[in-house]
């Protein structure tokens, strides 16, 4: 009886501790990791994630053999990895800051982020100045009624303080003067627009390729937002979104960057969210 | 290997888990180093009273005051804990006192299930659930303090629940017996002998709850509006330290700007030291 | 008051509170796998690959992500968390410095996640050249568990009698030998229940691994060095940055399948340690 006990104790023991190393051993295998030759990393902006990563997949298909990791994290983790050498590309929905580049980085612009002012659909303005929209944004103005709207109290939509979309915003509109604190803060195009068109008697901004029936984009200084105001220079809400690479990039990496700039990607792709650069 | 063991003695195998011992040790230190070191930079340039005091957020501008997340921070976890703490005590006491024993099981099981419930999750549901239906009956954005609290009061609900009926049911029996004997009610007996006799025991609970609601991050950022206002309306938008963390590390750039989060991880990092204090205290006195 | 009239009273408040607890978790349950289960049991979701330009994107990627992330975190965490209790249960002499450890490790266990987060990113990430990796992500993990291990492994050893230790000790067994024919396997159900139920709450993190692990992968992770996303980090970000238009249906599957998994590894951990716990007592006669 003895041994029989000690035995049908064992064995699950034993079988657990096999199974245990095994997967221990093929868990830490580095040699098949992803990180291989012919890789391009990228790192940055979670906000330009999706487009980059789609642009991975279709590169990919192209140059098979090649491959691209996309990672978000941050326009600032990007970039520091990218000084740090860990990463190949960095992606920034913003400019450099002051001592982000050690003089060696290059900026690719790939697209250019074209800001509509959006209201919920029920509100009835159509145009406002851009001395309202700082009035709106700096908490003054509060009600629809002082811009010849209904009277119904202004709900105001920006995005969080990390977006390049609000620090362009902040910076054009209010001009170095606060924001009201009251304002919801949403983390993206899309959570924004949903906001916008959730939250009656709202307003916030978004970028162009956003728009859709749920908002209402307005004018602003008497200018529709888009590619040709823009170009114009009659629109003054758009942004360059941004690669940047540590020196001249070379091989695969020079490739992809091409590919991004490419007129396929840039009419097929870009175009559904931004203005492409191609346009400009 | 059996024979290494056996031969070799007690004296490898001790070496082998102080050497455990000393690596969680070392990594606990490096975590609180880690923090410190890397706020230092704000604490420094800016300086601790225009860091803590100021409700002035806007780091374009080289303003860095938390004052309005730490009051968000401990707004929401007062209104996490009003509603989280005496639901969760409540039902400790039913399951354990009230309900019969296939209730109390089925509750039991229940809670245990909430406590497993992922902050994502809970978050999620408080979006798309929660924040309309404050939004249609007070007429605002519906985002803000009481989202985040109902949030935070589910959260916290299966902690306070858990670790209380824990400390009820280490209560000795007889206290129980003895307050029946002599003709007690049950009412009377929850009131005047367990809830006295356990009452350390649900106000560690309690706090540990607080903590709980302190450190959540991903539901109440989901839910607070991350605005950086400082306010004490219940429907207005506002940010906690966690929030504020989630929002900013990535776009953050090195410097004083991601060491003035870190100074908010090094406040959170005290607030739980203290909480732990309390408990201990807590406890000691219990043990008196 | 008449006490008995008292007495009604409060045993219909306490069902009340009871019943609203009941309701809450059902509420909450029911919505989100009302929502979501249809899509979690499509395999095209289950076992489809995420979409960056169109609706109908799955999370395969991120499903392995995360049980690989949560097999990492325990290999790494199990081992050392369990010398450290034997030792400190064991051998170390209760004393100041035992008493000021187990301080730490509480406020330690009471430390947001995310503080550990961005811990993790500034140090692994950046500072070691990690890179956003499983590795990253799994020793920031490790690190949040740690406590959780360290506390429930204790227990688990403390529970076991002194006597027994004893009566090994006098028949002649060295320490070493009492710990690992005594000790550890009347505490193994404890042991056991304590390593797995943190497998859930590692699969339900989401704020200590969006800035380790990543956010966002469309390749299966091969070694602890490949960029990953877990399913809960995912799940944040794709409500945070809905780039695809069907976002809420992909948030809402997640959601569930998140759940379901949850709650069906808290469920084995309780089977394994019932069963374990009975095996022993019948061995043990």
């Amino acid at each position: 009886m003895r041994p029989e006990e000690r035995r049908l104790f064992r064995l699950p023991q034993r079988l657990a501790f096999s199974i245990l190393l095994v997967l221990s051993l093929s868990l830490l295998n580095p040699g098949c990791s992803l990180r291989r030759g012919g890789l391009i990393r990228v790192s940055g902006s979670t906000t330009l994630l999706p487009m980059v990563q789609e642009a991975a997949n279709r590169f990919m298909a192209i140059y098979p053999g090649s491959t691209v990791l996309v990672q978000g994290g941050g326009s600032s983790v990007g970039i520091a990895q990218l000084n740090e050498g860990i990463m190949d590309i960095a992606n920034s929905s913003r400019d450099l800051k002051e001592g982000e580049n050690k003089g060696d980085l290059v900026d690719y612009k790939i697209a250019l982020d074209v800001i509509a002012v959006i209201v919920h659909p029920d509100v009835r303005v159509e145009n406002l100045t851009r001395e309202q929209i700082k009035e709106i944004f700096t908490g003054e103005v509060v009600n629809w009624k002082d811009l010849g709207g209904a009277d119904e109290p202004i709900m105001v939509v920006m995005r969080d303080r990390a977006s390049g979309t609000r620090e362009m915003f902040d910076k054009v509109v209010l001009g170095g003067e606060d924001p009201t604190g009251s304002a919801i803060e949403c983390n993206s195009n899309g959570i924004m627009r949903e906001t916008v068109a959730s939250t009656k008697n709202s307003i916030g901004y978004i970028s162009i390729g956003y728009v859709n029936s749920t908002v209402k984009a307005i004018k602003l200084e008497g200018a529709e937002p888009g590619a040709e105001s823009a170009k114009k220079g009659i629109y003054p809400l758009s942004r360059f979104l941004h690669m940047f690479t540590k020196g001249e990039p070379s091989g695969r990496v020079a490739d992809f960057i091409e590919y991004i700039l490419s007129e396929d990607f840039q009419r097929e792709v870009v175009s559904k969210e931004y203005i492409p650069v191609i346009e400009l | 290997m059996k024979n290494f063991f056996k031969s070799s003695g007690d004296s490898y195998i001790k070496a082998l888990t102080l050497i455990c011992a000393s690596l969680s040790f070392l990594a606990i230190a490096l975590i609180f180093y880690f923090i410190i070191s890397e706020s230092m930079e704000a604490l420094t340039k800016v300086g601790i009273t225009n860091i803590l005091f100021s409700t002035k957020w806007n780091p374009d501008r080289n303003q860095y005051g938390i004052l309005a997340f730490l009051c968000g921070t401990v707004m929401t976890t007062l209104g996490g804990l009003i509603i989280g703490a005496p639901l969760g005590i409540g039902t400790a006491i039913f399951l354990d006192q009230v309900a019969p024993r296939r209730m109390g099981e089925i509750v039991r099981r229940g809670v245990e299930l909430l406590a497993g419930i992922p902050s994502v999750v809970i978050g999620w549901f408080g979006l798309t659930i929660l924040v309309p239906a404050i939004a249609r009956v007070t007429n605002s954005s519906g985002y803000g303090i009481l989202a985040a609290s109902v949030v935070l009061g589910v959260m916290v609900l299966p902690t306070i629940t858990t670790l209380s009926v824990e400390s009820l049911r280490s209560l000795p029996p007889e206290l129980k017996e003895a307050s029946a004997s002599m003709g007690a009610t049950r009412w009377q007996t929850i009131r005047r002998i367990l809830i006295p006799a356990a009452r350390e025991g649900l106000l560690v609970a309690t706090i540990l709850g607080m903590g709980r609601a302190i450190g959540e991050t991903m539901a109440v950022q989901m839910v607070v509006g991350n605005a950086n206002q400082l306010t004490f309306s219940l429907t207005q938008n506002t940010s906690t330290l966690t929030s504020r963390i989630v929002t900013d590390m990535g776009e953050a750039p090195p410097g004083i700007f991601r060491s003035s989060l870190f100074v908010m991880a090094l406040v959170l990092l005290i607030f739980a030291m203290l909480l732990i204090i309390t408990i201990r205290l807590v406890s000691r006195k219990k043990g008196d | 008051m008449h006490p008995k009239t008292a007495d009604r009273i409060a045993t219909v408040f306490f069902w009340t509170i009871g019943l609203i607890t009941l309701s809450i978790l059902l509420f909450i349950i029911l919505e989100i796998f009302g929502r979501g289960l249809l899509t979690a049991l499509k395999p095209s979701f289950f076992w489809g690959q995420p979409k960056t330009d169109a609706p109908g994107g799955g999370v395969r990627p991120m499903l392995f992500s995360s049980i690989y992330l949560a097999c990492l975190t325990i290999l790494i965490s199990l081992p050392i968390s369990l010398g450290a209790a034997i030792y400190m249960n064991e051998f170390a002499r209760r004393g100041r410095f035992t008493n000021f450890i187990r301080f730490c490790l509480d406020s330690l266990a009471t430390l947001p996640s995310i503080v550990f987060g961005i811990f993790g990113m500034t140090l692994f990430v950046i500072r070691l050249r990690w890179s956003y990796c499983l590795l990253a992500g799994a020793c920031t993990l490790a690190l949040l568990n740690l406590p959780i291990f360290l506390r429930s492994t204790e227990e688990a050893l403390r529970q076991v009698p002194q006597t027994y230790r004893e009566a090994s000790m006098s028949l002649g067994s060295t320490r070493w030998a009492t710990i690992r024919k005594v000790v550890l396997p009347t505490a193994m159900p404890g042991i056991i229940t304590g390593a797995i139920l943190p497998i859930g709450r590692i699969m339900g993190e989401s704020a200590a691994v969006i800035y380790t692990t990543g956010l966002f992968v469309n390749f299966l992770p091969r070694s602890p060095l490949d960029p990953a996303a877990p399913l809960a980090g995912y799940i944040w970000y794709a409500q945070t940055e809905a780039w695809v238009p069907d976002y809420r249906q992909i948030v809402n599957g997640g959601a569930a399948l998140l759940l379901i998994i949850v709650f069906l590894i808290n469920y084995l951990a309780r089977k394994l340690a019932k069963v374990y716990s009975e095996k022993k007592t019948l061995g043990g006669i």
